[in-house]
């Protein structure tokens, strides 16, 4: 009897022997010996069986940093680089697909259909973790801004995935160091920092524009 | 700067750490206007609060920059003989206190290595490190009960390291006054050092080994290495109850117990220089504990300096009398050092003689009699004022005297400093120079 896991692994097995998507469900059944139905009955196409993987990744992702013990303790900034290391550390594993699954999407600004699942699993992660992080005043409330905050991250995570894709360091050792650095700096500006003060001084000058008038200048 | 800030992430390649260094520049070009500012308005000032602020903006770059960096600042922190004071203090700092990095990547550091979150590996980790050891961090642990030490290594340290001299050099070169040419000698050297001490597999098995050949000295405990808990950058060991050496001295220790301490220091390192013919060479406070029976513990082996033959011979036997009264075999061995050249002329060659001769019985003075007192202050007011001359003189801003001297001097002159700030009266013929009377 197949199961979700049964046929992703075998399609895994295939793209990485042949480099290419099967041609049709067909084939893919009956080479894996189960019918077509039994493969509906999971997924709808491959790109849809594929999107499961990548959004799978992520779920592992997520129940292994927070069953960590240190997690409750984390700050926001270190609950995301704990997603971030413990994602890329699960990949590892599955170097070759996720190669071979980012290096086969066409170059655009949306986010591809088989990232999809990943993206929605990850943007809800982020929103959670940045909204603990503004109640405990940990980054700053921006109005407008502060809903942008897991746009940021999602651009930092994309970032890092297409480094890890092209770094050939020893244990991926630069990953490291990019995700180190990456999430700190989005989250420095998650921080108040001058750029708010800056806003709010113009804020007291565009309220009080009357000033150099009445004082005579 | 009270507590040093969190930090989370080294500046690791080469422009950020430059820039870092560009920054410190202005600073401290700041720091002389704010001097000379405050000097027009009160001439009787003195340079004290000027060298004040340069050591402590220097030390912040440095710290934030950690790794090799930080530990040419603990180098530089030996020689108090070369630096004002208010730089060695500002450096001191160094060695116990420097920013950790985050609590995500010691837990990726763990997966990477074991396969297993540090929670899983010991019964107790506490996540927040316990102090910084320059290119890594200890964190306390616990398993089956005991307290354990781990200390974690920063990734990406190894890779640094040679950029990072290169930035140092000019740096270095500026705050001792040295020529780039004898430093260039000297760095090299260092580089070899430093790499061999990202290597953590390297360093389990030189602690282990070194532990046990010195488990009969006296008085002298070491923690106890756990190689199936370390890896590449990873290191497990006992956890030694104890105080640093700053700290045991702010208790007032007795004249007794700071001899015993003394003495244990003293034998540690003779013991290696002349039987083992390595030596732990990192005789710095950090490294060492004083524990609540009064024992002196001996923590990181990160760095030995194994000395060969052809420099162990001519330098120890010119700690001899016989050999120094000796003016021919003297100069013999003063080429075999490489302190005089070949090419030097023969006024040259009288130079130098007198000025190593001189620096040697310094050097050699605790060996003559059978104890020394180092809490005597005239011994070190002389060989201060000795390094503050020659560091004056143009001859000696050039490379002279082979490689092996930068870490051998290190690890004696830092030997002596602790045992000075210690004020021990020490037995110094426990374990004895091998010396030879003559050189074919």
């Amino acid at each position: 009897m197949a199961t979700i896991e049964s046929i992703q692994k075998a399609y895994i097995d295939f793209v990485l022997t042949q480099g290419e998507q099967p041609k049709s469900v067909y084939i893919f059944a009956k080479k894996n010996k189960m019918t077509e139905a039994e493969f509906y009955q999971f997924f709808g196409s491959f790109d849809a069986l594929e999107q499961g993987i990548w959004s799978g990744f992520a779920q592992k992702t997520l129940n292994e940093v927070q069953g960590q013990e240190v997690y409750a303790q984390y700050s926001a900034r270190e609950k995301a680089l704990s997603f971030f290391y413990a994602f890329f550390e699960l990949l590892k594993g599955s170097r070759s697909f996720a190669v071979y699954s980012v290096k086969k999407q066409p170059k655009s600004f949306t986010t591809p259909f088989v990232f999809e699942g990943l993206k929605n699993s990850f943007e809800a992660f982020a929103t959670q973790i940045i909204n603990e992080g503004i109640e405990t005043a940990e980054l700053s409330d921006r109005k407008f801004f502060s809903k942008r905050y897991k746009d940021a991250l999602w651009v930092q995570f994309v970032f890092v995935l297409n480094f890890w894709i092209n770094d050939s360091s020893a244990g991926f050792e630069k990953t490291d160091e990019a995700i180190e650095k990456g999430v700190n700096v989005t989250f420095d500006l998650f921080q108040r920092s001058p750029i708010d003060n800056l806003f709010e001084y113009g804020k007291f000058l565009a309220k009080n524009g009357g000033m150099p008038e009445k004082m005579g200048f | 700067m009270d507590t040093p800030k969190e930090q989370n992430s080294i500046p690791t390649s080469k422009v950020q750490r430059s820039s870092k260094f560009v920054k410190t520049g202005f600073k401290i070009g700041g720091n002389y206007i704010k001097h000379y500012s405050k000097k027009l308005f009160n001439p009787d000032m003195d340079k004290s609060e000027l060298n004040e602020d340069n050591a402590s903006d220097i030390y912040e770059s440095l710290s934030e920059l950690k790794g090799s960096a930080l530990k040419v600042a603990q180098m530089l922190s030996m020689d108090k003989n070369l630096l004002p004071q208010a730089y060695v203090d500002k450096f001191s700092q160094s060695q116990y206190n420097a920013p950790p990095l985050s609590g995500p990547l010691i837990v990726q550091t763990f997966k990477k290595y074991f396969g297993k979150t540090p929670d899983k590996i010991y019964d107790k980790f506490n996540i927040r490190s316990s102090n910084a050891a320059s290119i890594g961090q200890v964190h306390e642990a616990e398993l089956g009960g005991k307290k354990l030490a781990v200390k974690i290594q920063y990734p990406g340290v190894g890779d640094s390291i040679s950029s990072d001299l290169k930035l140092v050099k000019p740096f270095a070169f500026r705050l001792l006054g040295m020529s780039e040419k004898e430093l260039d000698v000297y760095m090299k050297e260092v580089e070899e050092r430093l790499l061999e001490e990202t290597d953590y597999e390297l360093e389990i098995r030189r602690s282990i080994e070194f532990s046990n050949a010195c488990a009969n000295l006296d008085n002298v405990v070491f923690p106890k290495y756990y190689p199936e808990l370390s890896s590449k950058r990873i290191i497990t060991m006992d956890w030694l109850e104890g105080l640093h050496l700053r700290e045991f001295l702010n208790t007032n220790p007795s004249q007794e117990l700071r001899n015993t301490i003394g003495q244990a220091l003293w034998d540690f390192y003779n013991f290696q220089q002349h039987e083992l013919r390595a030596v732990h060479a990192d005789p710095h406070p950090g490294n060492f504990m004083i524990t609540p029976d009064g024992k002196l513990g001996v923590i990181d082996f990160g760095c030995i300096k194994e000395m060969p033959e052809d420099f162990y011979s001519p330098f120890f036997s010119l700690t001899s009398t016989n050999l120094l009264d000796n003016k021919e075999e003297t100069i013999k061995a003063f080429r075999l050092l490489e302190m005089i050249h070949p090419n030097d002329t023969p006024a040259q060659v009288e130079f130098y003689y007198t000025q190593y001769k001189q620096m040697i019985s310094l050097f050699a003075m605790p060996y003559i009699d059978n104890s020394f007192d180092f809490g005597e202050t005239k011994f070190f007011d002389e060989l201060y004022s000795f390094g503050e001359k020659i560091a004056k003189m143009p001859e000696f801003k050039q490379a002279r005297g082979v490689k092996h001297f930068i870490y051998v001097n290190r690890t004696n002159f830092g030997l002596y400093n602790i045992l000075h700030e210690l004020k021990a009266k020490v037995k110094t013929d426990t374990f004895k120079p091998h010396v030879v009377g003559e050189f074919v």
